[in-house]
Order: structure tokens, then C-alpha cells, then sequence
């Protein structure tokens, strides 16, 4: 034979031995399959995967990247159960009904306005609990978390992109996005814009590695959370991101709304946010208007029905 | 090995839950001091957010069937956990550890073990839970 077609013989095997080759550089342990799904529709690592981790430098003025905020606690990472306002005589898994937040041993600073709006929103979680059937929260029935619940309650992964003019913000949660305005542009004039569900954000570094957003605007639908908290038309917000090294962000939110509460207050405060590997896939989150009706009518409805004596 | 439980059996009446599930539609209708464990034979598994839910039929030692139906939390969460949308199909037999909703419905939450034809339900866990057992957390 040829020396030609016995080269060719050979050349014909690897490549035919190829694929063979490449699944067998997956992960120890994992199966052709469990690594096929882990390129789509990926779940975040538990929290342990995080600890210990060295971490390179931050890079400067740059927050792009996918972003783990469910890696701290779950994905009500302060919203409710954890507010630290309520801790430490609430724990995060007393779902006892209250009527207020007097026993709490720091509640918010009500104004007597923002006291009669907290009792006017019955959540289903958390101390101020209602019973079912009770539950007016707007997330229920799909209506746009808005901004800053999209923070504090569902907060799962975030993917941050930055253009020359904008830094959009991704969030996995009801599949919604925010743009943030770093072309200098001033805030609108609240009262004369139309109320939005996100609001109106601009930002600006006000050092390398620490990312500040103002936003005004928020519509008068919205809680700040699933516990109930309001806020009036008056709401702004702070955002704080502070890039504490290449895979750790930190995000402060600060709530000012002297309408509803007599002084501002953190509603995150150096919440920890865990970099997700580049080719993370997230999977959708829609709040499907369909879907949630036939949960309504075959189990939330049912479930919240009186018992047949 | 084989798992025959009887069709409706009460279990354990502890309080070690360690968080409150499936927060979106409130927890005060379901009973978090007692779970439950039902066997039955599955007629629909509803991939949807944003809650899943499986749908399986039981028999009591009578012949009488309830339908049950059982909620799970978001796909993004339970994926996590190597549940997946095609998971569940209609003659299953399943095994549902679950708590149920106070007002008497046969309606309940995954709250524990699920057997799927005889064997542990999920088959392999990747690493994203907490909870080997595989049961859905927020």
C-alpha cells in the first residue's frame, strides 16, 4: 500500500476518533449529557464554590460580567425575612402573622402617610403575613416588580454590560433591564416626567472601582420589597457599586423617600455579588400572564378557599 | 429496592423547615408542622413560572381516587437541582413527600423526598444545591 493512503488511513481515524476525544475532557464525574446542560440554562453555584477563592485585581472602571446575587442567602437576600431591620428577633423562617412592625426591634422610620400605605399592602411573607386570599402583592398577578424591588427580593442573577454611554443592567428575575445614563445627562424633573416602573438612573464613577446611580421617577404601583414596604412618588434611590476585586462586587442601596419615611435607610448594604464564569447561560424568568392564571385557578385560588364544614 | 408506602401516610410532625418556600403566593395557607407523604400515578407535569406543578392520581385501600396536585418552585431554581422539564410524564409512579395546604385540599408543596418509578428523584445532583435530598428551596 502507499505510503500515501496509509497516512491517509490514520488521518481519517483521529479525525473520525475527534469527538470521542473532546467528550472525554469533560469535567471529572460529569456525563456527556449533565455537561451538554450545563452550557445552557446553567444554575449558580452554591455559595461554597466561592469560599476561599483567590481573586485577580478589579479591573478599572468596569463592572461588565455575570453576577451571582442568590450566592448570599438565597434570592430574598434582604428583601424580607433578612431586612436588617428586622433582625435578630425575626429569623428568617418566622412566618408568624403580625399586624405591624411595632415588636420589631428596629423598624423603619414611618411617617404616619408611609404607615397608612404599609398597612394598606398585605404581603404573604414575611412578619406582616395575611392569610390567603388577603394578598394584594402586584407581583402576583405579573404586574413588573419595578425598581428597587428588583433588588431586594428575587434577586438572582444580573448580567452588567457597559457601552460608551449606558451601563445596562440584566436582571434574570421576570427577565427585566435597566439603563443607566453615564453620558451626563441630568435627572428629570420628577414631578413633570412620566412615571416609569424602573424609574429614570444616571450614573457616575466617583472613583475607579466604585459605580454610583441615582434614580427618581418610580411609579406609585410598586412595593419596595415582598413584605409590603411602600414608597410615594417622591422615592429616590442610591445605588452604590463598589468592585472590590475581579469576582466580588458590593452594592449598597440607600432609600430616601421623606414622604413615607422620616429619614433614608439601606436596604442592601455591601451586599455581596459572586462573578459568574463568562459563558454562564441564564435561563429565563418571565412571570408568563397565562401560566400565573392557571396557578391562580388550580392552586392559589383553592388553597386560599375556606374549609367545607 | 422497592419502596411500598401506604397511600396516605401521615409523617413526621416536626418544625425543622429550614426556610419558608416558594415565597411569591404567601405561605400562610400551607401547614408547616406536618408533612405528608402520597403515592399516586402522574397525569401532568406543568413546567411554568412561575411555579411548576405535578399533577398524579391516588388511591386509597378503598379504590377512591384524589387528585392531587403538587407545587414546586421556579424552573431557574429546581433546574439547579437536576429537575427538568421533561422530568415527570403521565403513568409515573411517584412518591411525594410534601406539606399540604390547611383548608383540607389535595394540594400540597415538595417539601422532602420524591421516589419516581422506584428510584430517588433527582438522579444526580450537580453541585448547585444545599440539599442533597433534592426537594426545592427558594
Amino acid at each position: 500500500m502507499p505510503k500515501r493512503c496509509v497516512f491517509s488511513a490514520i488521518l481519517l481515524i483521529v479525525l473520525l476518533s475527534l469527538p470521542r476525544l473532546v467528550h472525554a475532557q469533560n469535567a471529572p464525574g460529569t456525563t456527556e449529557g449533565q455537561a451538554k446542560q450545563q452550557s445552557w440554562n446553567n444554575g449558580p453555584p452554591a455559595k461554597k464554590a466561592y469560599v476561599g477563592k483567590k481573586s485577580a485585581p478589579a479591573p478599572r472602571r468596569n463592572l461588565s460580567g455575570i453576577w451571582n446575587a442568590a450566592a448570599e442567602g438565597g434570592v430574598q437576600p434582604k428583601g424580607v425575612l433578612e431586612h436588617p431591620a428586622l433582625l435578630p428577633d425575626h429569623p428568617q423562617d418566622d412566618i408568624g402573622e403580625q399586624p405591624d412592625e411595632s415588636k420589631i426591634s428596629r423598624p423603619l422610620a414611618y411617617t404616619p402617610l408611609g404607615l397608612a400605605a404599609l398597612k394598606a399592602n398585605k404581603p404573604g411573607v414575611g412578619v406582616r403575613a395575611v392569610g390567603p386570599g388577603l394578598v394584594n402583592d402586584p407581583v402576583d398577578f405579573c404586574d413588573p416588580q419595578g425598581f428597587p424591588r428588583m433588588e431586594l427580593f428575587e434577586f438572582r442573577v444580573l448580567e452588567i454590560a457597559q457601552s460608551k454611554n449606558q451601563v445596562l443592567l440584566l436582571y434574570q428575575f421576570y427577565d427585566n433591564w435597566r439603563v443607566i445614563w453615564t453620558d451626563g445627562r441630568a435627572l428629570p424633573d420628577p414631578k413633570e416626567a412620566e412615571p416609569r416602573w424602573n424609574g429614570y438612573s444616571v450614573g457616575k464613577w466617583v472613583d475607579d472601582y466604585t459605580f454610583v446611580v441615582d434614580t427618581v421617577g418610580m411609579n406609585e404601583k410598586t412595593w419596595l420589597d415582598n413584605a409590603g414596604r411602600p414608597h410615594s412618588g417622591d422615592l429616590t434611590v442610591q445605588e452604590r457599586f463598589h468592585r472590590l476585586d475581579y469576582d466580588t462586587l458590593e452594592l449598597t442601596v440607600t432609600i430616601n423617600d421623606p414622604k413615607f419615611y422620616s429619614q433614608p435607610w439601606q436596604a442592601l448594604n455591601k451586599f455581596v455579588l459572586h462573578r459568574l464564569p463568562d459563558d454562564y447561560d441564564i435561563q429565563e424568568f418571565f412571570c408568563a400572564p397565562s401560566e400565573t392564571a392557571d396557578y391562580n385557578k388550580l392552586i392559589g385560588n383553592p388553597a386560599s378557599e375556606t374549609p367545607q364544614k | 429496592m422497592k419502596h411500598k408506602l401506604p397511600l396516605l401516610t401521615l409523617a413526621v410532625a416536626v418544625s425543622t423547615f429550614a426556610v419558608p418556600l416558594l415565597a411569591h403566593h404567601g405561605n400562610a395557607a400551607y401547614n408547616y408542622d406536618k408533612k405528608i407523604m402520597v403515592s399516586g400515578t402522574v397525569t401532568e407535569w406543568i413546567w411554568a413560572n412561575p411555579h411548576c406543578w405535578l399533577k398524579f392520581d391516588a388511591k386509597n385501600d378503598s379504590g377512591e381516587v384524589t387528585h392531587w396536585i403538587v407545587e414546586a418552585s421556579a424552573p431557574p431554581t429546581i433546574s439547579a437541582q437536576g429537575w427538568s422539564h421533561n422530568s415527570f410524564k403521565a403513568g409515573d409512579q411517584v412518591t411525594v413527600t410534601m406539606i399540604q395546604v390547611k383548608n383540607g385540599q389535595p394540594i400540597g408543596r415538595f417539601e422532602g423526598d420524591v421516589i419516581l418509578n422506584d428510584k430517588p428523584f433527582p438522579p444526580h445532583d450537580n453541585g448547585s444545591s444545599s440539599n442533597p435530598k433534592g426537594g426545592p428551596k427558594p
